[in-house]
């Protein structure tokens, strides 16, 4: 059984393929004119390019973090390039039309319904190859409701008030050694601001991708929420098939004014290596959100990407009332690991949040949850419940669980539980019986296990995620 | 870094006995280590802050402990074969010349020169390295005992080990516990001290196959005493660990118990209840290594945490690759009975094999509302139906402690902590 599934394991990573697109790319290599030479090429002001440095002073000063649950040789930041950028985006796109058609392929190998499709689907796509954003698909529609979705970059120009008054107030420069690397060198991003009572009439979605080689993609989201709206975003990513490793440090900003909702889901499908776990992607990523009173943050995300995920999307629950939830399948095989979970810090009053997690862990990965669930002093009835299941699929990988639980408030309560338990052989047996092949079967019991965390996913993407993880086991398991 | 701390290396050089090769070399794994910050996983909410000021105070000369101290010391009822420590100094070491059949038991300076290599093979063979007052007990635990099970043999009588203070500021004993195939044995340590002590105590248990070991540690010191150190044991083949830990924190407390599972079919249950109040302190480390297949573990761990007082506990199951069909389950549960108590628990899983079985639970909540009032609208007061509740929960496990004289011992000091609690 686990010999068929370790053969089927073996498939081929789908969206491994280079794209031929002229770009500009920087020397590797890393030191404050470069950072300079990112800020002037994008035009930027004065503050921002102040606020780059200081996070690269503040980085200088900053060690490696170590503790998570996963090796890889050390990375040179002098080996990696901070920027690049397709060519033809020299004179920037006016239209769809405008754009390079070999781009437009790549997406549409990628299945991204940057044309057509996405009238349909109705989604809004902000589109980031390499170190830029390509393209920002309905605009107008989306102005006309009020909301804001454009490249980062374009938002320091147009709305600087708005991006000074939030950027990096929930993921300070300081906040980690990735983070504080991404507030110096980050190239793009989307920046979306919703107005107040406004229910946003679309979803909302980025795509990236790394095309370049020997190039690290530092993007930066940041979703501002304003009082009483409502915003549901969608995020994918891949990569092609290289042999060297290449670093992927994001951070994504949250800020869920007094009753408003934010829904965040994320298909991270970036190349994860080969069998032997040379190259791919290390995921280094900080995602942060805040909830003002009443107000609601959702993360939900399916990761099957990368060589090393180190990534813990965490909700700061200050206003009283307000509610974080953190809904994750994290699948890993081959020689991938992950290290991932999330953090729910409880300030204010009767704060709710909930964590499920699902772990698969096959080939010879190691799959890891680790969080954090605190509950201040003053959380009076708070309340957060977590699950966290692991299954395990052969007998040459790992399943680690690292829950922190803090309390500070006696009227608060916290659960956690977790379990970890392989495919039996008595639902394989029950299935086969039933006429299913063991790849089948597989597939089933692994669907069910991940159940309650697709629900969570808006539709397309859910679509998304259920082929991911079924070519990711194909035909064995998804 | 610590005073003391530096104190302790300068010491340990000065310690000369047969022992001396390990302690050279856990003195070598010492000189390495970095004095724990915040930072340092193992002491994350656990400070060391109160070493820094901590006057070191050698034991005392060998100087018979008075009689009344001594007296103060017995469990009523308790029918044990009594080893008192009073600042790191045996007393009445008479009782080793009357052992039952199949024990023996030497005290450490005493060991016979002929028993030494074997001894010296084991110390510190059970006991992780990364324990900081494990090694530092290493290096300084002069005084101790050396117990041994005959195979076959059934000790009916637990042995009672208690390392007490009273004129000295700190001691440092160390047992090193041997139960031959088929045998069978009680174990009490008790840690007991004035308010200004500071005791680390070490105890590597090998328990062989299909022996038996029931296993207790009190340490019930409460406000400004330390006390630091560990239980290990190594599990062999189909052999039955059933410990019980008890502790009821102070300034510094922490117990560091590690169970490796060598041989197959064998089953730990582990049991710790803390109790905490004023400002105290209260820090349990567990780790369950499952290197074999067929193993059970069952751990429960409740604790009821009051006032400003802080519970710290870190469960640890590690299942490695072989260790299929393992049966592990870890439970912490707590009650906070104050808005500035505060509890910091992890449970933590490492599984590397698939055919297994692991759960683990953590809660941490307040009494139970609805309990609360329907034992008051019976005419309960308030404070009272409290200490029913909270006596209720950690009575489930005193309940199970197989020697129900030392329950008997233990309860009317459980509810007399309960009592004095502050009820908020």
């Amino acid at each position: 059984m686990t010999e068929e599934i370790n053969q089927a394991l073996k498939r081929e990573y789908e969206a491994g393929f280079v794209s031929d697109i002229q770009s500009d790319t920087f020397e590797p290599g890393l030191n404050e004119d470069v950072i300079r030479r990112i800020s002037a090429i994008k035009n930027e002001p004065e503050w921002m390019l102040e606020w780059r440095l200081q996070a690269f002073r503040i980085w200088q000063e900053m060690e490696e973090p170590e503790w998570a649950h996963v090796s890889y040789p050390k990375i040179d930041f002098q080996e990696i390039s901070y920027y690049s950028a397709p060519k033809s985006m020299a004179d920037k796109p006016k239209s769809l039309d405008e754009v390079d058609p070999e781009l437009l392929a790549t997406y549409d190998k990628l299945g991204i319904p940057l044309v057509e499709q996405q009238m349909l689907a109705g989604v809004a796509v902000d589109a980031v190859f390499d170190s830029v954003s390509v393209v920002t698909t309905f605009r107008e529609k989306l102005a006309e409701a009020g909301v804001i979705f454009c490249p980062i970059s374009e938002a320091v120009h147009e709305y600087p008030e708005l991006v000074k008054k939030y950027l990096g107030t929930v993921v300070p420069q300081r906040d980690n050694y990735y983070a504080a690397l991404n507030s110096a060198v980050f190239t793009d991003g989307s920046f979306v601001y919703i107005p107040k009572g406004t229910r946003c009439p679309m979803e909302l979605s980025t795509y990236f991708r790394i095309n370049e080689q020997n190039t690290g993609q530092f993007e930066r989201t940041l979703i501002v929420a304003d009082e009483g709206s409502h915003v549901s975003y969608l995020e994918g990513c891949t990569a092609p098939q290289r042999d060297e490793n290449q670093l992927h440090a994001a951070v994504v900003e949250l800020v869920a004014l007094d009753d408003a909702e934010i829904k965040y889901s994320t298909v991270q499908n970036w190349y994860p290596g080969d069998e032997e776990g040379k190259g791919g992607i290390y995921n280094f990523v900080t995602k942060r959100g805040v909830c003002h009173t009443s107000a609601k943050i959702s993360w939900t995300q399916v990761e099957t990407g990368s060589a090393v995920t180190w990534k813990y999307p965490s909700c700061i629950l200050r206003g009283d009332n307000s509610i974080g939830e953190f809904y994750s399948v994290a699948l890993t095989r081959g020689m991938q690991q992950a290290d991932t979970g999330t953090k729910m810090i409880h300030l204010g009053k009767n704060t709710r949040s909930t964590i499920i997690s699902k772990g698969i862990s096959a080939g010879h990965s190691n799959n890891s949850y680790r969080g954090l669930v605190r509950m201040g002093p003053r959380a009076e009835g708070a309340r957060n419940f977590t699950q966290c299941d692991s299954l395990l699929i052969g007998d040459q990988c790992g399943a680690h669980t690292f829950p922190y639980v803090e309390s500070k408030n006696a009227s608060a309560i916290v659960e956690h539980e977790a379990t970890t338990s392989k495919v039996s052989d008595d639902q394989m047996f029950l299935c086969q019986q039933r006429g299913l092949d063991p790849e089948k079967a597989v597939s089933m019991i692994v669907n069910g296990f991940c159940k309650e965390v697709f629900k969570e996913l808006p539709m397309e993407f859910a679509v998304e995620a259920g082929k991911l993880l079924e070519i990711s086991l194909e035909g064995s398991v998804g | 870094m610590s005073n003391w701390f530096g104190q302790v290396l300068d010491r340990a050089d000065s310690v000369n006995d047969w022992l001396s090769p390990k302690r050279q070399s856990s003195l070598a794994l010492l000189k390495e280590r970095q004095w724990p910050t915040r930072k340092t996983e193992d002491w994350k909410y656990t400070p060391l802050h109160a070493l820094d000021t901590f006057e070191s105070g050698l034991p005392a000369a060998n100087e018979a402990a008075p009689s009344e101290f001594i007296a103060d010391l017995a469990i009523a009822g308790l029918d044990s074969i009594d080893l008192i420590f009073v600042d790191g100094v045996l007393q009445s070491a008479a009782v080793l010349d009357e052992l039952p059949e199949g024990l023996s038991i030497y005290s450490l300076p005493d060991l016979p020169e002929g028993k030494q290599s074997d001894v010296l093979g084991d110390f510190a063979a059970i006991k992780p390295e990364r324990h900081l007052f494990g090694l530092i007990n290493d290096v300084l635990a002069t005084q101790g005992l050396v117990i041994e099970v005959a195979a076959g043999a059934t000790i009916l009588q637990p042995i009672r080990i208690v390392s007490a203070i009273n004129n000295s500021t700190e001691a440092h004993t160390r047992l090193q516990v041997k139960l031959g195939e088929s045998s069978s044995l009680a174990v009490i340590e008790q840690y007991v001290g004035n308010d200004a002590c500071f005791n680390t105590g070490v105890a590597e248990y090998d328990v062989a196959d299909n022996a038996q070991l029931e296993h207790y540690r009190f340490a019930l010191q409460t406000s400004a005493a330390m006390v630091v150190g560990g239980s290990h044991f190594k599990l062999g083949n189909r052999s039955r660990l059933n410990s019980t830990v008890v502790g009821f924190g102070s300034q510094l407390s922490r117990v560091d118990v590690d169970v490796h599972h060598a041989g197959e079919y064998a089953e730990a249950k582990l049991n710790a209840i803390y109790l905490l109040d004023n400002n105290e302190l209260f820090d349990l480390h567990s780790t369950i290594e499952h290197a074999v297949p067929h193993c059970i573990t069952e751990e429960n761990v409740r604790g009821i945490v009051a006032d400003k007082a802080r519970a710290v506990f870190n469960g640890r199951i590690h299942i490695h690759r072989d260790a299929q069909k393992t049966l592990a389950e870890l439970n912490n549960r707590n009650l906070l009975m104050s808005n500035e108590a505060e509890v910091n628990t992890k449970p933590e899983l490492e599984i590397y094999a698939d055919d297994v079985r692991c759960a683990h639970g953590a809660t941490v909540a307040e009494i139970d509302k609805s309990g609360l009032y329907y034992l008051q609208s019976r005419g309960i007061s308030r404070a009272q139906a409290q200490v029913m509740l909270s006596f209720g929960f950690i009575n489930e496990l005193v309940d199970q402690m197989p020697n129900q004289i030392l329950a008997e011992w233990l309860r009317p000091q459980l509810r007399e902590r309960f009592a004095n609690m502050d009820v908020k």
